[in-house]
């Protein structure tokens, strides 16, 4: 009954875009919100720096142009008003969008459209990290005060993905030529910085002359701009995660993002908290260096595919609390395709055998080395693979290495096969282009296939939307059956929480959204 | 005795020097990318190139080496990639922590261990020495995340007396003070117990006894005094320890301090923060060890003597 409870609340805690938020009685709002983190907030400056924890910071002191929806899987809808209340392509180079009038930053200074011209041209500067996914943008303008137009040398359908991201939330211009110290604290968010110590905690106060108390939106995404509910927020860093459930327990902290599994029951019991379970997006998975032998060998990988036991690796590694799937496609991206005729190779060790002798590799007469990084879940999911292929004949030894160093690895193809993770929120070239189209750094398969590079630019391009959808899909039963990647498991989100919390707007992949977040009173 | 500090502090130079060449190449050998953390992962292969060649990192390791020499000349140990904050200013903001988690910790240990020490060694093989050694082996063999948790459990979550973890206050340092202090303890006892045992057995004990000195002047006062540089140097020793490497206590405990820093520097392949953190714990233990030698001088004044000689 209590799982049940979990579930629904789930589901409707995810769903929660859908509806406006209900009008919040500030007696009933508890002062402070304070989450506590499994990592330190370690830069604020949106446009250098790509991290999660920074970004949950992030979207309480800026905002972007426009937002990305949580469900669009259910309401068909990805993207929503936030800065800008309509946009559109006026032709296959020009996007433009038309901004909110009255906006200000929370120095009291008024947003127009030549700040979100500074905020572009700042982030397209190379130095920028962000600068790389705006390669197809040749220029930008204010037409006007309220619009603001982007060039770009082709028209793609992921542009827009970019624009919702964090990293391009507005700055002002006036700030930065104000030669202030950090100017890019200043944003148009709901919060401003109060208090940022280094390892200790990340304390944001709200705005309380925000622009967008009483704003009357014009549509029915008011709610995206409504005012914090909560006066503070912080975020507080945990790091041993069973200290972090203890915190949660002892009511030091309100919000327990990635509690550990193992703890789960205990938090389950204790009737102060809730955990709240629902479907993830990042997905893990074993991939394979395409232009090396061994597994330059298409029915080499597809036998190793077959001897992969994704059900024991989830049960180990989440006690199930996660997915396994067959498709290269991150869970809840549109398209998503993971049905029967896919034609993965999923787990048959009878068949992983006989693909063996058909790819001419005697057991027992190949040895490989898996790299994996030294962290969870890797160094747990790499043994079991271990043995997973020792029944097929495959020798494994695991190299453990830190995680910048297995990109290294990766990148430069030193590698046989190897354990990573991708988490893809919305965007289709972040799979089928930088996961396997020829020449990309983040290609770690070294998987070059010109039906496959020609595909993912068709999907980039291709207006039509059913079109489009046929094409992924075919796409994504093409890789099965290349098989560069064993997709492993998406982990559920898993966070836990002091009765109460209210107005959270959670995504599967952990860049959630606090602006309106608090702990109600009455419901605790 | 003045000049003689001046010339250990004059050491210290070439001892830093060699620390950082160890640690830069060190991290060198490692392997990884520092774009690779730095840049987000979808970065193209020719922004990795640019900040790489930005970097330096395309030159040979002694022309890396030797810039960041220079710049530790000039005052400047460099930025966190990670965190793009100054390195001196982060290890700065948390010494403090530090020093207040091992400051707390080591009189916590010195309170408990130096009386207990003595009373195990003035009743030695009778029960109440095999009391305090069980103590000792206990403290010694309990690794201190493990002791965190169960006093988090008890004080935190059972009783509710005392904060999980985090900084802010006096309640915030007791849990993990006693935690990396019961470690301490135990290890300053049995070396107060072998050393007063020894100290007993001298002769001039027998002879302050002899000339009638009360039993409470012949142990502290003839007894302790010269049992006391091994406990000096042992109180030193664990001291530096908990200065640079209480890092699981820390984390368990979420207390900002040093440890920590140069743990999550490491895993985050962040060679700047983990180079300065290093050189300064380097210095930072120089200068615990000249104290500890300077204590010494006045346990013992054959050796404050001896210094003087030596100039």
């Amino acid at each position: 009954m209590k799982k049940l409870f979990a579930l629904l609340l789930a589901v409707a805690m995810l769903m929660s875009a859908a509806v406006s938020f209900a009008e919040v009685d500030p007696a009933n709002v508890q002062e402070t919100l304070v989450i506590g983190t499994a990592q330190d907030v370690n830069n604020m400056e949106p446009y250098m720096q790509n991290d999660q924890i920074n970004n949950n910071v992030i979207c309480l002191t800026h905002q972007s142009l426009i937002m990305l929806a949580n469900d669009a899987s259910e309401t068909g809808i990805t993207y929503m008003p936030m800065l800008a209340k309509e946009w559109g392509w006026e032709d296959d180079n020009t996007l433009v969008f038309y901004l909110r009038d009255g906006v200000h930053f929370s120095d009291g200074t008024l947003m127009t459209a030549d700040d979100v011209v500074f905020t572009y041209e700042t982030a397209m500067d190379p130095s920028s990290h962000i600068s790389g996914v705006l390669s197809l943008i040749t220029s930008v303008e204010a037409r006007d005060d309220l619009t603001f137009v982007i060039h770009t040398s082709a028209y793609s359908n992921e542009l827009t993905s970019n624009i919702a991201s964090k990293s391009l939330s507005i700055l002002s211009r006036a700030a930065y030529e104000s030669g202030m110290d950090e100017p890019y604290l200043i944003g148009t968010g709901q919060y401003k910085l109060k208090e940022r110590v280094e390892g200790q905690y990340v304390e944001l106060e709200r705005v309380e002359d925000y622009w967008g108390i009483g704003y009357d939106s014009g549509d029915d995404y008011g709610w995206i701009i409504a005012p914090g509910n909560a006066k503070t927020v912080i975020f507080k860093p945990i790091l041993e995660a069973a200290s972090r459930v203890i915190a949660l327990q002892n009511g030091e902290i309100d919000v327990c993002i990635d509690p550990p599994t193992t703890e789960l029951q205990f938090l389950e019991d204790d009737p102060n908290v809730t955990v709240l379970e629902a479907p993830g997006t990042r997905l893990f998975y074993f991939g394979f260096n395409c232009e090396k032998a061994p597994f330059d060998n298409k029915t080499l990988r597809q036998a190793v595919a077959s001897a992969i036991d994704k059900d024991t690796i989830l049960q180990v590694v989440l006690s199930g609390k996660g997915l396994t799937q067959n498709t290269v496609l991150n869970r809840g991206v549109w398209s998503f395709y993971n049905e029967d005729d896919l034609g993965a190779y999923t787990y048959d060790v009878d068949r992983a055998k006989e693909l063996m002798a058909e790819a001419g590799v005697n057991p027992g007469e190949l040895t490989v080395d898996l790299y994996s990084a030294t962290d969870d879940p890797y160094k747990t999911i790499a043994p079991i693979i271990q043995a997973n292929l020792a029944v097929i004949g495959i020798n494994v030894n695991i190299v453990s290495l830190d995680q910048a160093t297995l990109k290294s690895e990766c990148q430069a193809g030193n590698h046989q096969i190897f354990l990573w993770r991708w988490n893809v929120l919305d965007r289709l070239d972040e799979v089928y282009s930088e996961l396997f189209s020829t020449g990309f750094a983040t290609n770690y398969h070294h998987f070059s296939d010109p039906y496959v590079d020609e595909m993912a630019v068709e999907i980039l391009t291709q207006k039509d939307e059913s079109i489009r959808y046929d094409e992924s899909v075919e796409l994504q039963k093409y890789l099965a059956e290349e098989s560069p990647q064993v997709p492993l498991y998406v982990a559920n989100l898993v966070i836990a929480y002091r009765n109460g919390l209210s107005e959270t707007y959670l995504f599967g992949g952990g860049n959630h959204n606090w602006a309106h977040a608090y702990i109600d009173l009455s419901a605790k | 005795m003045i000049r003689y500090i001046l010339k250990r502090l004059v050491l210290m130079i070439p001892t830093i020097l060699l620390t950082s060449l160890l640690i830069f190449w060190a991290m060198s050998l490692t392997g990884g990318d520092p774009v690779m953390t730095i840049l987000p992962e979808n970065a193209t292969v020719e922004q990795q190139e640019a900040l790489r060649e930005e970097m330096g990192l395309n030159d040979p390791f002694f022309v890396q080496y030797f810039r960041y020499v220079k710049g530790i000349v000039q005052g400047d140990m460099g930025e966190s990639y990670v965190t793009r904050l100054d390195v001196f200013q982060t290890f700065m903001g948390r010494l403090p922590m530090t020093l207040a988690l091992g400051g707390t910790a080591l009189i916590f240990s010195v309170i408990i261990s130096i009386p207990l020490g003595i009373w195990t060694a003035l009743n030695q093989n009778s029960w109440k020495d095999t009391a305090g050694m069980i103590f000792a082996l206990f403290g010694v063999s309990m690794p201190n995340f493990w002791l965190g948790l169960m006093l988090v459990l008890l004080f935190s979550l059972t009783l509710g007396l005392l904060p999980s973890g985090g900084s802010g206050g006096v309640r915030y340092l007791v849990l993990p003070a006693l935690t990396v202090g019961l470690g301490l303890a135990a290890l300053i006892t049995r070396t107060t117990r072998s050393s007063m045992l020894d100290v007993l057995r001298q002769d001039y004990m027998t002879t302050a006894k002899a000339k009638g000195a009360s039993r409470r002047r012949v142990i502290y006062r003839h007894g302790l005094r010269n049992a006391m540089i091994p406990i000096v140097t042992a109180v030193g020793m664990q001291f530096s320890y908990v200065m640079t490497g209480s890092a699981l206590a820390e984390k368990v405990f979420s207390w900002p301090g040093i440890g920590l820093l140069v743990a999550d520097s490491i895993t985050k392949r962040d060679t700047p923060m983990v180079t300065g953190s290093i050189i300064l714990c380097c210095i930072l233990m120089a200068i615990i060890n000249l104290m500890v030698d300077i204590i010494y001088a006045y346990c013992d004044p054959r050796i404050k003597a001896q210094y003087s000689r030596k100039g």
